[in-house]
């Protein structure tokens, strides 16, 4: 494959990535945000979290090999935003400290006020890391404050409170709203009674919720925020030097791919068109379809902005040529190619042993099941 | 502003994170095999007691693969927040292996544990069999992959410099994966994590045995750890051998500061024994030495010469000489790349480029580095000698205890009467953290060793670093520090819990401490048969 | 080639252990359940 499909191809391999953290990891994270409210006693809450349990793990794994293929495939973005939001990872890093020790852990002791403390610590381990993401893309699509020396040593001048800015904050809702979405239409399937009534109206509040504020943040990016647009030649093919071209800043370029696309309005109107089936279908108890609609709706949100942004990854607004693109952060061709190889050979097997895992494991987790094997689940 | 605070304060955090990762990860590594050794005598055997030892020891690894995981995930995002310039400048060979490694392993490793946890009522003996064995391959498959990329970072083939992307390029995949450097580190490392695991077995067995209960369980446990660890602890002293010699071949500066080799000996040289290396005078006081020993282990000859450190640092000397130029040169080139002149210069010295780096650290421009800077960059190729001369020989003092320990131990259970040997019994259960910290010294061997490069040769750790301020990192630092220490208290808390509770905390009734046999089959945990209705979890 | 000599070692060790295992099975591990038989019938 040459150097430019390669580089294209990586762009659609990071949001295959992003998007299937989004649906494994994001419904037990979901699940976390949850599990406060939804689980009113001890039982109850065991029951739920016993729906991931055999799961959160593999799932986090998304969430990782995205980091590691981040570092692989445009090395230049994740050195630069990874050490410039150095406090919203930090944050993140750390409210994920809580999700292994809290599932595994928790029920090894009796003490309530020891297993209320590690459900509160999942409560953080699943709600901080989507808002902090959703803040992250929010700012991304703003522009970030960076600039490289002439050695491509980057230097980060913004500070961590002003990533917390009214359309970034937006975006972590829209975020937040979506992996609460998609754990409560994985809780539908695996739960019944009391907690399963509860759920349902968790899944219906919160994707009205994500429908309303997706909504606001489209159309705030369409009349209110400024996008980035290359202004010079460039080469898709080159090797990667993201000093050499110059960017515009303009009004509404983030508009420009569907202008001129215009089968790119596809991936906005899948998520809101998602979202509604996700509404109409734990309306209708089918909470399986619920969730498949959930998951297309991840995908359409994440695809959503990465097609507003195409070709930037990460735009500087203090340093608008410094700015990272699909072209100019990507690593080798032999690097490209051989990374593409190993996805299409793990890929397929990744996803065929864990379908086998959750068939294993299917099934309605309740109450009286946990009573009953008190000492070997979670 | 790149300062030497901040160098300091990134390097302290990254030591203290890594370290505290590796107290987790050779558990995993060997109690992952211990489990298959245990679960494959019960599908042979079909004894129940072999469900129960995995069950009991498998409650153990998953309290300590819950911190495995947590610190895991520190380590894969610190370089990106800490090491910047580092993940930018080597992303394109470093960053191949690490994402390689969450596709191959952790997705094995991390799916099949849930099954092995909670598939047991679900799967046939065999199938269960299967998940434990791919969860042992998937742990090992991950040390697999970050030691083929912690070996490049200490010798680093298979890539090349390029001056338009200004970072390494990967050209040759297989030589970075078939890496000696890499094998040698990759079988030793995970060799120390079986004897560590087997040691933990050990020990706790020998605690039991030693109060008198759980007999039966205690003894075959016993008996699995005497035989693995034995095995393990033979070939972790082969491979370290090894280790060192990769050493000898790719780090000469590293192997003269492990031997305090201050000056090159002739053929074959002493093994230094003891001695007090004495950095300001450059020199030994006190040695105690064994002839030839040295040209054996380093060379595997009598008569090649390993070089000294006076020695190692005259050449280094003229290639940080010739380095600055192809510093100066690269310089020009970024500034306008059809400098034909700077280009020609630039490849004529382009392979000591990291050398010329080294003097970043003294003066931003680096043509005007005076004669004291070359001179202090030149003493700063070399490692702290004493460090590294103890740390490498306590470990290899501890190895050969190990060894010591397992000979004796399988050589008992042969016998079959260990369980008289009580001197033998309470050796092993002190000697539970001893492989704790050979492995940490081991670590400290190989990295603090490789300073002052993050790449030997290739990248300074001077300017490895993010830009970012001090004030940042005391605040990480801190928050760290608060993290990991709680952490560490709550697992020690539930590791001592189970361990002294034992196999009585699977429920099963037939253990120590425990009623009487417990006539209800809900509580005998696995009594529903394989296949029960699938509604039930 | 000392990625061959581990699979190779690994599997060796495993069937070491676990024969170790079964040696005691057959001999004092067997003394052991036949003690707690006699005790567990006569109390
Ligand atoms: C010799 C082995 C070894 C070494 C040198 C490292 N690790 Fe590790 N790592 C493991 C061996 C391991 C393991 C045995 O596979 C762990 C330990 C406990 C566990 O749960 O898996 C693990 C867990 C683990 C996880 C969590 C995986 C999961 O969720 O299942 C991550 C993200 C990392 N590691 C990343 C790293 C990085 C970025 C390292 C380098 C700086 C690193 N590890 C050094
Ligand atoms: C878990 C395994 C590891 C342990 C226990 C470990 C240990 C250490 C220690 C003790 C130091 C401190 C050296 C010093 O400050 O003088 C260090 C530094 C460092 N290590 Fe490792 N290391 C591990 C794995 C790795 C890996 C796989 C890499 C690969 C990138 C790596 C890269 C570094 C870097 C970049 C530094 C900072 C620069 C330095 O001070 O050396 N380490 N590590
Ligand atoms: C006679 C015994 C031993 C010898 C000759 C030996 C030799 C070595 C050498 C030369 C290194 C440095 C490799 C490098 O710098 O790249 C090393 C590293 C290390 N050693 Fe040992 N060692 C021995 C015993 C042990 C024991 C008993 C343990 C733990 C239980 C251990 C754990 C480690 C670890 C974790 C590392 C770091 C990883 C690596 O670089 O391979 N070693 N050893």
């Amino acid at each position: 494959m040459d150097y430019e499909t390669l580089k294209l191809v990586w762009w659609l391999l990071i949001g295959v990535l992003l998007v299937g953290f989004a649906i494994m990891d994001g419904h037990d994270m979901g699940m976390g945000v949850l599990l406060p409210f939804v689980g009113k006693n001890d039982l109850e809450r065991r029951a739920v979290i016993n729906t991931v349990a055999p799961h959160w793990d593999g799932n986090q794994v998304w969430f990782i090999t995205a980091g590691g293929a981040i570092f692989a495939a445009w090395p230049l973005v994740y050195a630069t935003a990874f050490s410039g939001f150095y406090w919203a990872m930090m944050a993140a890093l750390w409210a994920l400290f809580f999700r292994p020790v809290g599932f595994d852990y928790r029920s090894k002791i009796q003490n309530p006020t020891w297993r209320s403390t590690w459900d509160w610590g999942l409560f953080i381990g699943g709600a901080v890391p989507p808002i902090i993401f959703g803040v992250a893309f929010g700012n991304l699509l703003l522009g970030v404050p960076f600039h490289f020396n002439d050695f491509l040593m980057s230097t980060y001048t913004g500070s961590f409170w002003a990533l917390l800015n009214p359309f970034a904050l937006l975006a972590g809702v829209v975020s937040l709203g979506m992996i609460t979405t998609q754990g409560a239409n994985y809780l539908m399937m695996r739960t019944e009674g009391d907690i399963y009534r509860r759920v349902r109206t968790a899944s219906l509040l919160f994707s009205v919720l994500t429908f309303v504020t997706f909504a606001l943040a489209g159309w705030w990016v369409a009349t209110g925020i400024d996008g980035y647009a290359i202004t010079s030649a460039i080469d898709p093919g080159g090797l990667p030097d993201p000093q050499n071209k110059t960017v515009a800043v303009a009004t509404g370029a983030w508009m420009h791919n569907y202008a001129q696309y215009g089968w790119a309005m596809w991936v906005p109107i899948t998520a809101f068109a998602a979202l509604a089936a996700s509404i109409l279908f734990s309306r209708l108890h089918r909470a399986g379809v619920a969730f498949w609609s959930s998951s297309l709706a991840c995908a359409g949100i994440i695809g959503t902005a990465g097609v507003s942004m195409f070709p930037f990854i990460m735009p500087s607004s203090s340093d608008p040529r410094s700015s990272l693109t699909v072209y100019d952060a990507a690593s080798s061709h032999l690097t490209l190619g051989l990374m593409f190889g190993a996805t299409v050979i793990f890929m397929p097997l990744i996803i065929f042993y864990t379908s086998w895992a959750y068939k294993v494991m299917w099934g309605k987790v309740t109450t009286e099941y946990i009573a009953a094997n008190d000492k070997s689940v979670y | 502003m790149l300062t030497e605070e901040l160098v300091d304060l990134s390097r302290l955090q990254f030591a203290a994170t890594a370290l505290y990762h590796f107290l987790f990860v050779p558990l995993t590594l060997g109690l992952a095999f211990i489990l298959v050794i245990m679960e494959l005598t019960y599908v042979i055997t079909d004894r129940p007691i072999y469900k129960d030892m995995t069950r009991f020891w498998g409650k153990l690894f998953g309290i300590n693969f819950a911190l495995g995981v947590t610190t895991g995930i520190t380590m894969e995002f610190q370089f990106g927040t800490n090491w910047a310039y580092y993940s930018h400048y080597v992303g394109d060979i470093f960053g191949a292996p690490l994402a390689i490694e969450g596709l191959m392993a952790f997705f094995l490793e991390s799916t099949f544990i849930g099954l092995f946890f909670f598939g047991w009522d679900r799967l046939n003996k065999w199938q269960h069999f299967m998940v434990t064995v791919l969860m042992a391959v998937g742990s090992n498959l991950s040390a697999l992959w970050i030691l083929i990329a912690n070996g490049w970072m200490q010798d680093p083939v298979g890539a090349e410099f390029s001056f338009v992307t200004m970072r390494m390029e990967m050209t040759d995949f297989w030589a970075i994966v078939f890496n000696p450097t890499a094998q040698a580190k990759f079988v030793h490392t995970v060799s120390a994590g079986y004897v560590t695991a087997s040691l933990f077995v050990l020990g706790i067995s020998s605690y039991y045995l030693l109060k008198g209960r759980d007999l039966g369980f205690a003894r075959r446990s016993f008996r699995i750890a005497a035989g693995f660890g034995f095995a393990s602890a033979l070939s972790v002293i082969v491979l370290g051998d090894e280790s060192g010699y990769t050493v000898s071949e790719s780090q000469q500066a590293k192997m003269a500061a492990i031997e305090a080799m201050w000056k090159t000996e002739p053929a074959p040289a002493a093994f230094t024994l003891f001695a007090l290396p004495n950095e300001a005078a450059q020199r030994n006081d006190y040695e105690l030495q064994i002839p030839y020993m040295l040209g054996l282990i380093g060379t595997r000859s009598v008569s090649e010469t390993l070089p000294g450190i006076r020695e190692i640092k005259e050449k280094n000397r003229a290639r940080i000489e010739s380095g600055m130029l192809a510093v100066v040169a690269l310089e020009k080139i970024r500034k306008n790349r059809d400098d034909w002149d700077a280009r020609s210069q630039f490849d004529l010295h382009k392979a000591d480029l990291g050398f010329g780096l080294l003097l970043k650290k003294y003066t931003v421009d680096v043509s005007q580095a005076t004669p004291e800077m070359i001179q202090q960059a030149v003493d700063s190729t070399i490692p702290r000698v004493a460090p590294l001369f103890w740390s490498f020989r306590l470990m290899v003092a501890l190895g050969f205890a190990f060894l010591l320990l397992f000979s004796l131990a399988l050589f008992y259970s042969i016998k079959g009467n260990f369980i008289e040997k009580k001197w033998l019994l309470r050796w092993a259960l002190w000697f539970i953290p001893m492989p704790w910290i050979a492995a940490e010294l081991g670590w400290v061997v190989a990295e603090y060793g490789r300073q002052p490069w993050t790449i030997y040769g290739v990248l300074p750790t001077h300017i490895s670093v993010s830009n970012l301020t001090p004030a940042n990192i005391y605040g990480s630092l801190a928050g760290f520090i608060g993290f990991y220490t709680v952490l560490l208290i709550v697992e020690m808390y539930l590791m001592t819990k189970y361990a002294r509770q034992g196999p009585a905390s699977l429920g099963t009734g037939k253990y120590h401490g425990e009623k009487a046999p417990s006539p209800s089959p809900i509580h005998s945990g696995g009594a529903l048969p394989a296949g029960a209705p699938a509604n039930r979890i | 080639m000392w990625y061959f000599a581990w699979i190779l070692g690994v599997t060796m060790a495993v069937l070491l252990a676990s024969m170790s295992a079964m040696m005691c099975d057959a001999r004092e591990c067997a003394l052991d359940d036949e003690r707690k038989k006699l005790e567990s019938s006569s109390s």
